[in-house]
């Protein structure tokens, strides 16, 4: 015997998944805050310094992936980075560095402090509102479905109040569903 | 032969305002004369654009350099084929271009709607002769393509080196058809929000045009990043200029609307969401045309900066104020029915695929304005660079593709955890091996082992939607595998059509995830007979040599490739990499070399070469999976054209909706 949803568990459901739905593009969110922290202790890599700088020949590639013909920035970029790496210093003070010397435009992307913050969040927390907003909307056209406000399409045949029609209904739909 | 294109400009800017005033004033006082003269008016302005274009494309072609355009952007020695795409290569020749595609496309659409939506049609046809009006008052009034120059030079100053390539003269058309038959859903919006008939029938009238463009702001971006791959030589194709941004954010728009539309059209829901994607869409074009005209943002692909920007922000501005408006003006008639019996169905699995779409769209437009945003707020110029733009997206594409295997196969309506488990158990097992076996393999990048896995999964919904479709008929009618599945796709051409798009955007996807992650790249210096080992491949040089012409001088290296390493390698090609030097304008450009197989390519550039040691620089590249980015490419344009194809259902139904000619409107 086939079990008929009730509309509060349907209601509960559906708030548990307005839940999910959050928890996602929370766990969307996270990824980009835990990428753009650096590790303190990260050894510097010649790669992963060309990547952090922007090359100033207005090719607006970073350091690494500019090889215009005898660029006048990125090689002597590239050799700039070499002797820091040699001289031993962590890639948080190869950026300083070079931060202070060109200015924050160097950087290949935002800073994670102060005003630059906004950069990396707002994107996550729009899309966040977003998916609220969009469980908000599902939740309230779930309980409008629900209370039967909305009417049928003219022509509609009045829904069946039996539940074995209904369920085999709901059987042959979904089976229809999958087949066409 | 100037003096024709400008008079021809002229006379389409001011045809263009009588037909504006026309259709408005005959769509007001329901006046049929009026109407006709404002849809003569729109063919006018279509002849008289053509016109133009062809006097430009004369000029080129004849190199008459006392015009200021032919002598900026050709030389004598230009090829013809350069020569034809320079009509686009400059700012003038372009924005003229654009009003052409433009005023094609009104003239199709007056074609297509002669007997039909004829309370609409007035609006349509007003609302594209704006644009193109706005187009040509900056040609008439700022920049005049057919200007004269008071002396005549003896050479042309030559198309920019990094635009004579193959891709640069189908890039810009594409993108620009792209971007400019967005005008059409958009136009069609205003007339549904003028008139008040605010149903289906201008979303089915539009459904085909929204497609097209669609489909050519996908070739355009892809056309894009072919060129920026062979011609630039950094490796890559994608580096989130503001520019590619601007051609990028439209297509996802546009994408959402193509989506949610299906559900206005199924269940009558999201007329105003569906409203606003059409608006966002054509203003994002108008965006972007501003930012390769203004100088506002930097970026390689700009134009020469000039004092146009301002005209488009007004522009932009005008257009959002009054759609807006006329949309919140629309409301109260915009009610949809919003029935939701399930959040496990189509419909909601389609919100959260729009949400993810114009949450990219958001986050690419965010980048793009940040630098502007951070120097308005703190004086400071910063660079939001490719960095940015792949940390933030990576995992809002895999959420994008995840759902892409999800919305094709969940019910409408309502799935029932039965449904689900039988529609979802066999790709989410294939998903999740796909990945242990990436893993296995030694793929220890977490985005990219989760891409493998979401993205398998994604083609396995695909391939068990056919293998079952094809099943049933092939039980319920008794036909043969290959009729079976011509004739599942033949009855639903939209639903076939659109998995085989999703094939082809997952397989860029793929060759988007193993180019990025997967790269291999080594820089060195070799003397002739020296060899790189990398990727299983060996790369030896061989020699220079030079070839020299009128145009261009050409140094090439032969670099053998060799498949294998040491004694065992087995020799199976060679590439040619080089490096020009452009006399007009005096240039050196670097062309790559690439040896391509389905799995991976080859990607060699010259980089430095001294002539009397014959020592050259090297950098070597393997690129894996790029061309399955292209051959998705091919698979896209399959299936937009499977979707395009008009179904027999639909023949009569056309024929039906058709008013008979000369009626007056009601």
């Amino acid at each position: 015997m086939t079990e008929q949803p009730t509309a509060t568990g349907d209601r509960h459901r559906v708030r548990s998944l307005a839940s999910a739905a959050l928890l996602l593009a929370a766990l969307l969110a996270l990824p980009a805050p835990m990428l753009v922290v650096p590790a303190r202790a990260e050894i510097a890599t010649q790669y992963q310094l060309e990547t952090d700088l922007t090359c100033q020949c207005g090719c607006g590639l970073t350091v690494h992936s500019c090889n215009h013909l005898n660029c006048g920035s990125g090689i002597p970029l590239k050799k700039e980075i070499a002797e820091h790496i040699a001289a031993g210093e962590t890639r948080e003070q190869i950026l300083a560095h070079f931060q202070t010397k060109y200015g924050e435009k160097i950087l290949s992307s935002p800073t994670t402090t102060g005003f630059n913050i906004a950069a990396w969040t707002v994107p996550f927390v729009a899309i966040a509102l977003g998916g609220l907003l969009i469980g908000v909307v599902l939740v309230r056209w779930r309980r409008s479905t629900d209370a039967g406000e909305t009417p049928s399409r003219t022509g509609d045949p009045a829904p069946s109040d039996d539940p074995a029609l209904r369920a085999r209904l709901e059987r042959e739909l979904d089976d229809l569903e999958r087949r066409s | 032969m100037s003096e024709i294109g400008r008079l021809a400009i002229i006379l389409g800017f001011l045809v263009a305002l009588w037909g504006i005033a026309a259709s408005v004033l005959g769509a007001v006082r329901r006046d049929a004369r009026l109407i006709d003269s404002g849809k003569h008016a729109a063919y006018a302005f279509s002849a008289l654009t053509g016109i133009a274009v062809l006097a430009l494309l004369y000029l080129l072609l004849t190199r008459d350099f006392n015009v200021e355009y032919v002598a900026s952007y050709s030389s004598s020695t230009l090829p013809i084929w350069y020569t034809i795409s320079a009509l686009w290569g400059g700012m003038k020749g372009s924005l003229l271009w654009w009003t052409f595609i433009l005023a094609v496309c009104n003239a199709v659409v007056q074609v297509q709607n002669h007997d039909k939506n004829r309370d609409q049609m007035p609006w349509v046809t007003a609302t594209m002769l704006v644009v193109g009006a706005f187009f040509l008052s900056l040609l008439v009034f700022i920049t005049d393509p057919f200007e004269r120059l008071p002396f005549t030079p003896r050479e042309g100053s030559d198309l920019n080196p990094l635009l004579q390539n193959y891709w640069m003269t189908i890039h810009p058309p594409s993108l620009y058809v792209g971007f400019v038959s967005t005008t059409v859903p958009f136009a069609f919006a205003i007339a549904a929000l003028a008139t008040g008939k605010l149903g289906d029938a201008w979303i089915r009238t539009t459904r085909r045009w929204a497609l097209f463009s669609w489909f050519f702001l996908s070739l355009g971006n892809l056309f894009g990043a072919a060129w920026a791959y062979v011609v630039l030589g950094w490796g890559g194709y994608w580096a989130w200029d503001p520019v590619e941004n601007a051609a990028f954010m439209p297509w996802l728009t546009a994408t959402a609307y193509l989506h949610s539309v299906m559900i206005q059209e199924k269940k009558d829901m999201l007329k105003v969401w569906n409203m606003a994607l059409v608006i966002l869409t054509f203003a994002l074009t108008i965006f972007g045309t501003f930012l390769t005209r203004s100088g506002v943002i930097s970026s390689v692909h700009s134009f020469t900066q000039s004092g146009m920007g301002p005209f488009f922000m007004y522009f932009l501005i005008a257009i959002l104020v009054i759609s807006i408006g006329m949309l919140v003006w629309r409301l109260p008639l915009l009610k949809s029915r919003n029935e939701l019996e399930s959040v496990f169905s189509r419909e909601a699995a389609f919100l959260l695929n729009n949400l993810i779409l114009v949450g990219i769209a958001f986050t690419v437009f965010w980048g793009t304005i940040f630098p502007v945003i951070s120097e308005w707020v703190r004086g400071v110029k910063i660079t939001v660079g490719p960095p940015f733009f792949n940390k933030v997206n990576a995992p809002l594409g895999i959420a994008l593709v995840f759902l892409m295997g999800v919305g094709p196969v969940i019910a409408w309506r309502k799935a029932s955890a039965a449904s689900l488990w039988r529609s979802f158990a066999t790709p989410m097992g294939t998903g999740v091996v796909a990945g242990a076996l990436a893993f296995v393999l030694g793929a220890r990048n977490f985005y990219a082992v989760v891409a493998i896995s979401v993205a398998t999964f994604a083609l396995a919904t695909v391939w068990i939607e056919f293998w079952r479709g094809m099943r049933v008929r092939q039980a319920m009618m008794g036909e043969k595998p290959w009729t079976a599945l011509s004739r599942l796709i033949g009855k639903n051409r939209r639903r076939y059509g659109g998995y085989i798009v999703h094939v082809g955007v997952v397989m860029i996807f793929m060759g988007i995830v193993a180019s990025s992650v997967f790269k291999l790249e080594v820089q060195r210096s070799l003397h002739v007979g020296d060899s790189i080992e990398i990727g299983g491949y060996t790369v030896r040089y061989d020699g220079i040599a030079i070839e020299n012409d009128d145009h261009v001088e050409r140094t090439f290296a032969r670099v053998s490739v060799w498949d294998g390493y040491g004694p065992e390698a087995v020799r199976v090609g060679e590439v040619l990499p080089e490096k020009r030097f452009y006399k007009k304008p005096k240039q050196p450009t670097t062309e790559v070399s690439i040896w391509s197989t389905l799995g991976e390519d080859l990607y060699v550039v010259l980089g430095s070469y001294d002539p009397p040691t014959q020592l050259a620089v090297f950098q070597v590249f393997v690129n894996p999976l790029i061309s399955w980015m292209w051959i998705g490419g091919l698979v896209l344009t399959i299936g937009t054209g499977v979707c395009m194809w008009p179904s027999y259902a639909e023949r009569p139904a056309t024929a039906t909706a058709r008013v008979p000619a000369g009626s007056r409107p009601a």
